[in-house]
């Protein structure tokens, strides 16, 4: 079946997260859609599979307007979904699953499902059991019933989202035959992901959403992956800004020039450090950052950047090895103590953990206080003092959550206090505007010429090579070399974010 | 706070309410036995019966009229000793002309958390109440509290001794009576009916009165096992399991239900009930209809063999309307005694609604021949050829109750300290 | 960065007069009409007219000095557990063990009465409220512990810890404390008259109960208002995270939180055992834990509220005693009508709140 959409656009509160998208997926071929994380892509899919209405334009079935209100109405057109966390009843084994999400008319006896289970599983190659619970299943064998549930349906158009995210290779591998399997059988697969290798190895054509904006058309595979690159992260156009600009970063930059400070004492110190947090590992990282350094994240969401911040503030516990901060050996110490020591985290939600939203700034110093009695007028004042220093638009006793993205950013950096040796920042400008982004730096920087360590971690290539002294580049738990901002360019990064260079085991 | 746990909240609360409203059905004012509004003015005395109730602060008696409240532990309807009372309030509306019952019941710690007797005793005082009458062991403080604070206002504590202890205010009468006869009878019908042997008392809670209602229904027991079944003493089985209150409450005391299933599980072929409710009958003739041969007695409420005609071997019961109205009728023309009062049946007829305090009426599954010895029985102990308080008796740890050939006073038996020998069950807590 | 834009301060309740009165009603219009539609359904339903029992449930409490007494005995007690749930509510903890924790003080409070009857009745007081209200913080901390260190949702630890408190309760008044020669749910022997909390004259008024209890909530009031702890609390139940991240000992503040309200009903039950029921009974609680939650829940442990509520609840639970003997209503209308307050305020916010 040909599924296609026609200027169909969607938002959420004021972000755009599809904008007038018009494509076509032909049916009987593997279809890639590629985006950095936030591009759009789970909404299109969303849209498509009925879990969304668009609020604009139109989908259509084999040239037939859908006009969708729910999965339901979807599936029934022959359209299904595989989402990233399967949904389904852990309690139940496999058959039962199957059964239950199935109306009688698809399948109309326990033994026909049994039956059509072990057949479809033997077909595509798939390992799950009838009689397997859920509960013990892997997540590979989870999404293969999913499959088998919806084929069990009569899709006909399979969406596919990030499906192989925790999943193993030899899972991958079948998931990619069956996924072949189907296509040539006459099914659509629309497959989702941010990683080129396997869109490469799997897909016959590829479109590529950047920022909900469509970017790349509908390319017949193979695609080079620098211009993939390219389209994902916009080195396009950054690169030619790079090239008015100097790499060594003074005159074109937006921000005043800053004096370094001589590269004093270090701040972090990690010694072998190895931790694990959810599907990222890190291994043996060794790394030291010395007051007044600048250093930047770069990679795709979840290659382990959180990760690192997180162990930098003591949020997360390192395996083995070691975390020094200063002199001070901080080894599985909890968040608090890092504080102590002068190190702050700034989460990049800000306010699911950054700052308390139904308190106001003036609360926010009054907690920072140390009396027992809050001081509410000296509060006040250190909040005026914050609004006027960070440019804040608020009063102090608005609510932070009241606030715009970007003057709850400046709010929360506001907050980190002065003695401040480390700063540990997610996404320090994810969502803001570029003046907010400008005003944000110009404070972050301010710190840095105080002597303070920045770590950060951006999805923005040109944000990471326009502050960073240093940058790092993670892919899946890979770490490359601190790569000094001379020898950056968007185009390289780009490269390395998409795993080029990087070894199959190791660092390069 | 967490916006997720407001439903879980809101089911809570839900479940509450519903909870509150599912207790109503239990034993609402509007359903009591005699069909009238509980707190309307009797027929006779009420020419606008709605009216009084609209303040409900002020005294709301008629001129000439004598209002006299109830404060009663368990509901109006229990077909048990709640009900007995309420019908004997009831007669004395129909015998004292002018006289007007007003009532709370229910007063207990879970039916109302938040009432004291003392309280429920105020509200009736302040309808205009001129005589209360408490109906529980536990009001014996709440009652004498109440009247100190009201010394004109005349108080009847049924089952309490507080007069007979010298410990209450001039205006508290006691007033009991001796069901320790009807509970001899009801003894002896189970020992003459029973295949088994096996006689069991589902008791409530654990005191003096309780201890003796035990002792003297295991004394007709035993009589009638020895004397017309011509069995020895010890080849019957009489236990006793106390549920912890008079009647069920729901997770604090044992449920009766279960104690019931238990017994005639164990083998016991007759309950004997000794609580308020009537638990007992209502589970043998469920086990009877499920086929097994199971009989019952319960206790307090003359009515109470119609929740299982089929397995009522009769019924002990409380008559406490006659002399009710006599006391009074005496408060009202002023002539209040305060006095502890122990009052047996008429023997000249046991079940005379206008005389007898204590009756016994036999049940449908009494046998006819069983039904003529009962009365043999009964005959003995009218009389007085019988006392089954003579000596020698011992408590259940061998000391002695009663010294043989001597026969115990009414104090002894009204402070029994322990069950006798031969029962098995908890004596004393 | 242009400056005007800057100082210009994000206003966005800058309406009509009329308009924000209206705002500010909507909640209570909308919650009392939903809950009195309710209630007036129920009573309609048994052929009452609930005018009439409204005006019993409202004023019956204060129609004689009696009732007054009985209204305040009740109020106090459920003044301090609401006072307590003030502080669990904005450390965003549902404390619904404080039925235990109060039942625990009851128990606790029973200790020097029954070890040490012969000091002076000053002393022993203040034992028992010392003992009450440490029992009730220990007991209250076992839920905080349950919650911090097991994963264990102090809803369901409370709900637990409430099963078991009226249970130790229970076997305490039916096993070692049962009266001599008596084995009855009906509790404890009564204490001796001189060791009863003074009364005003021979009413059931112990002044001392409301003057503890409102005392206490003047103490959590200022606490809540004026310390850099009552504000912690609040950080740590609007954003647990970020609180932390801010640099406030969140588990700390958690486990104080709801020591502090078991303090508090601990000594609400020392009150049930000295000035109420002067015994231990089985349901020492009474339901005024419970009532209390209802009471926090309703004004949103804002402490503005809390005593004029509590005194509302009061009165319809000692008002209601009068319902069946004037109007021949089940007194559980009153219950009806507690809770039916609470569940329409709860839905209105959630009404309320809802965007559009």
């Amino acid at each position: 079946m040909q599924v296609s959409v026609h200027n169909l656009s969607k938002s959420f509160g004021s972000v755009r997260a599809n904008d007038r998208l018009t494509l076509r997926f032909e049916a009987g071929k593997i279809h890639g859609v590629l985006g950095e994380n936030g591009a759009g892509k789970s909404t299109l899919m969303k849209l498509v599979a009925g879990f969304l209405r668009p609020d604009e334009g139109v989908i259509r079935f084999d040239g037939r307007d859908a006009a969708l209100r729910g999965p339901g109405d979807a599936l029934r057109a022959g359209v299904g979904m595989i989402h990233q966390d399967p949904l389904d009843l852990p309690a139940f084994t496999a058959l039962e699953n199957l059964l239950c999400a199935t109306p009688r008319s698809a399948i109309a006896s326990w033994a026909e499902g049994r039956r059509l289970l072990v057949e479809l599983a033997g077909r595509l190659g798939f390992t799950v059991e009838p009689e397997m619970p859920v509960a013990r299943l892997s997540i590979g064998q989870r999404q293969q019933l999913e499959i088998i549930r919806l084929l069990a349906r009569g899709a006909r158009v399979l969406i596919l989202d990030e499906p192989t995210t925790g999943i193993t290779a030899e899972q991958t591998r079948a998931l990619f035959a069956a996924l072949r399997q189907l296509a040539a059988a006459g099914n659509t697969v629309l497959f989702v992901s941010h990683k080129l290798e396997e869109v490469a190895a799997l897909c016959d054509t590829v479109c590529v959403l950047r920022a909900g904006r469509l970017v790349g058309e509908q390319m017949g595979m193979p695609v080079p992956q620098a211009v993939l690159l390219g389209l994902m992260f916009d080195t396009a156009v950054a690169a030619v800004r790079g090239a008015e600009a100097p790499p060594a970063g003074d005159g074109g930059t937006l921000e005043p020039p800053v004096t370094r400070p001589v590269a004093g004492e270090v701040v972090w110190r990690l010694e072998g450090v190895t931790a694990r947090e959810g599907a990222v590992t890190l291994r043996n990282l060794n790394l030291e950052v010395p007051a007044g350094r600048v250093l930047g994240l770069a990679g795709l969401d979840g290659s382990g950047q959180q990760l690192l911040l997180r162990l930098l503030a003591g949020h997360a516990r390192p395996d083995t090895g070691r975390v020094l901060v200063g002199s001070t050996d901080l080894t599985g110490a909890g968040s608090r103590a890092y504080r102590a020591a002068g190190i702050e985290y700034l989460p990049a939600d800000r306010l699911a953990e950054g700052v308390i939203g139904a308190l106001s700034l003036s609360d926010h110093f009054a907690l920072q206080q140390t009396g027992r009695l809050v001081d509410r007028r000296q509060a006040e004042r250190a909040a005026r003092e914050a609004i006027a220093a960070y440019g804040i638009k608020a009063t102090p006793v608005t609510p932070i959550n009241a606030l715009s993205g970007g003057n709850q950013q400046r709010a929360m950096l506001a907050l980190v206090p002065p003695r401040c040796r480390g700063l540990a920042c997610e996404q320090p400008t994810r969502g803001l505007d570029v003046a907010s982004a400008r005003t944000i730096w110009h404070s972050l920087l301010a710190r840095r010429a105080d002597g303070c360590a920045i770590v950060f971690a951006s999805a923005d290539l040109d944000e990471l090579i326009e502050y960073s002294d240093e940058v790092l580049v993670f892919f899946a738990g890979q770490i490359s070399p601190p790569l000094p901002r001379a020898q950056l360019s968007v185009a390289r990064l780009g490269e390395l974010i998409g795993g080029v260079g990087f070894a199959e085991g190791g660092t390069t | 706070m967490r916006p997720s746990h407001h439903w879980l909240l809101a089911l809570l609360f839900a479940a509450a309410l519903l909870a509150a409203c599912g207790q109503q059905p239990a034993a609402p004012p509007t359903t009591a036995p005699a069909a009238e509004q509980p707190t309307a003015a009797p027929a006779t005395a009420a020419p606008s019966p709605a009216a009084p109730v609209a303040t409900p602060a002020a005294t709301t008696s008629a001129p000439g009229e004598y209002v006299f409240g109830m404060v009663l532990v368990g509901p109006i309807n229990d077909g048990g000793w709640n009900q007995a009372h309420f019908e004997g309030a009831r007669y004395v509306e129909t015998k004292v002309p002018g006289t007007r019952l007003i009532y709370i019941d229910k007063v207990n710690p879970a039916d109302r958390p938040n009432v004291q007797v003392e309280q429920a005793i105020e509200e009736l005082i302040s309808q205009g109440a001129k005589f209360i009458i408490t109906n529980s062991a536990e009001f014996a403080d709440g009652t004498n509290i109440a009247a100190e604070a009201h010394p004109d206002v005349y108080f009847l504590h049924a089952s309490g001794d507080a007069v007979l202890r010298g410990v209450a205010p001039p205006n508290v009468t006691n007033l009991m009576g001796r069901m320790e006869y009807g509970k001899m009878m009801a003894g002896c019908a189970a020992a003459l009916q029973s295949e088994a042997g096996k006689i069991a008392y589902l008791g409530p809670l654990i005191d003096p009165e309780t201890r003796r209602l035990v002792n003297s229904t295991y004394l007709g027991a035993k009589y009638c096992w020895e004397t017309y079944r011509g069995k020895p003493a010890d080849s019957l089985a009489f236990k006793v399991t106390w549920i912890g209150f008079w009647f069920n409450i729901p997770g604090v005391t044992l449920d009766p239900t279960r104690v019931a299933t238990d017994f005639i599980n164990e083998g016991y072929d007759v309950i004997i009930s000794g609580i308020d409710t009537t638990e007992g009958i209502v589970e043998a003739n469920k086990a009877s209809q499920a086929g097994k041969t199971v009989w019952a007695a319960p206790y307090d409420y003359r009515e109470a063999c119609a929740q299982g005609e089929a397995v009522c071997l009769g019924v002990p019961f409380f008559n406490w309307g006659p002399r009710y109205a006599e006391i009074i009728a005496d408060a009202r023309a002023g002539k209040f005694t305060p006095q502890w009062e122990w009052i047996g049946p008429d023997w000249s007829d046991i079940n005379n609604p206008e005389t007898s305090m204590i009756g016994f009426v036999k049940g449908p599954a009494l046998t006819a021949e069983n039904a003529a010895t009962l009365d043999e029985f009964i005959g003995k102990l009218a009389d007085g050829s019988l006392n089954l308080f003579t000596g020698p008796l011992n408590y259940q740890d061998g000391t002695v109750f009663v010294p043989a050939g001597q026969v115990a006073d009414d104090k002894t038996i009204w402070y029994t300290e322990q069950l006798l020998e031969g029962i098995e069950g908890q004596s004393a807590p | 960065m242009q400056s005007t834009e800057i100082n210009r301060p994000r206003e966005p309740q800058q309406q009509p007069a009329m308009h924000q009165w209206f705002e500010t009603l909507r909640l209570p219009l909308l919650t009392l009409t939903g809950a009195l539609a309710l209630t007036s359904l129920a009573l309609l339903s048994t052929g009452v007219s609930p005018l009439q029992a409204y005006r019993i449930l409202l004023f019956g409490a204060f129609s004689s000095p009696g009732r007054s007494s009985d209204m305040i005995m009740l109020a106090a007690p459920l003044l301090l557990c609401a006072t307590g749930l003030i502080l669990t509510f904005r450390t965003g903890l549902y404390n619904l063990g404080v039925e235990g924790q109060l039942a625990l003080g009851a128990v606790a409070a029973m200790l020097p009465l029954r070890l040490l009857p012969d000091l002076p009745a000053p002393l022993l007081w203040t034992l028992c409220f010392a003992c009450a209200a440490t029992g009730g913080a220990l007991w209250a901390l076992l839920a905080a512990g349950l919650r911090l260190y097991a994963g264990v949702s102090e809803i369901f630890a409370g709900l637990g810890l409430n099963f078991l408190a009226s249970g130790l309760a229970l076997y305490l008044v039916l096993g070692p404390w049962r009266r001599s020669g008596s084995a009855s749910m009906s509790g404890t022997e009564l204490l001796p008259r001189d060791l009863w909390l003074p009364t005003i004259n021979t009413l059931r008024l112990a002044p001392l109960a409301p003057i503890i209890a409102i005392a206490a909530l003047a103490i959590v009031w200022w606490v809540v208002r004026r310390t850099r702890w009552g504000l912690e609390l609040r950080a740590v139940g609007l954003n647990p995270g970020a609180a932390d991240r801010l640099g406030v000992p969140a588990h700390r503040r958690i486990a104080q939180a709801m020591a502090a309200c078991g303090f508090l009903a601990g000594m609400a039950g020392a009150i049930q055992i000295l000035g109420v029921f002067h015994q231990l009974i089985p349901n020492i609680s009474s339901g005024v834990g419970l009532l209390g939650l209802l009471v926090a829940l309703l004004v949103r442990a804002d402490p503005r509220w809390v005593l004029p509520v509590s005194v509302v609840f009061a009165s319809f639970t000692v008002g209601s005693v009068q319902l069946p003997l004037a109007l021949g209503v089940d007194s559980s209308i009153a219950g009806v009508l507690q809770g039916a307050l609470v569940l329409f305020a709860l839905l209105a916010r959630g009404l309320l709140a809802r965007p559009g």
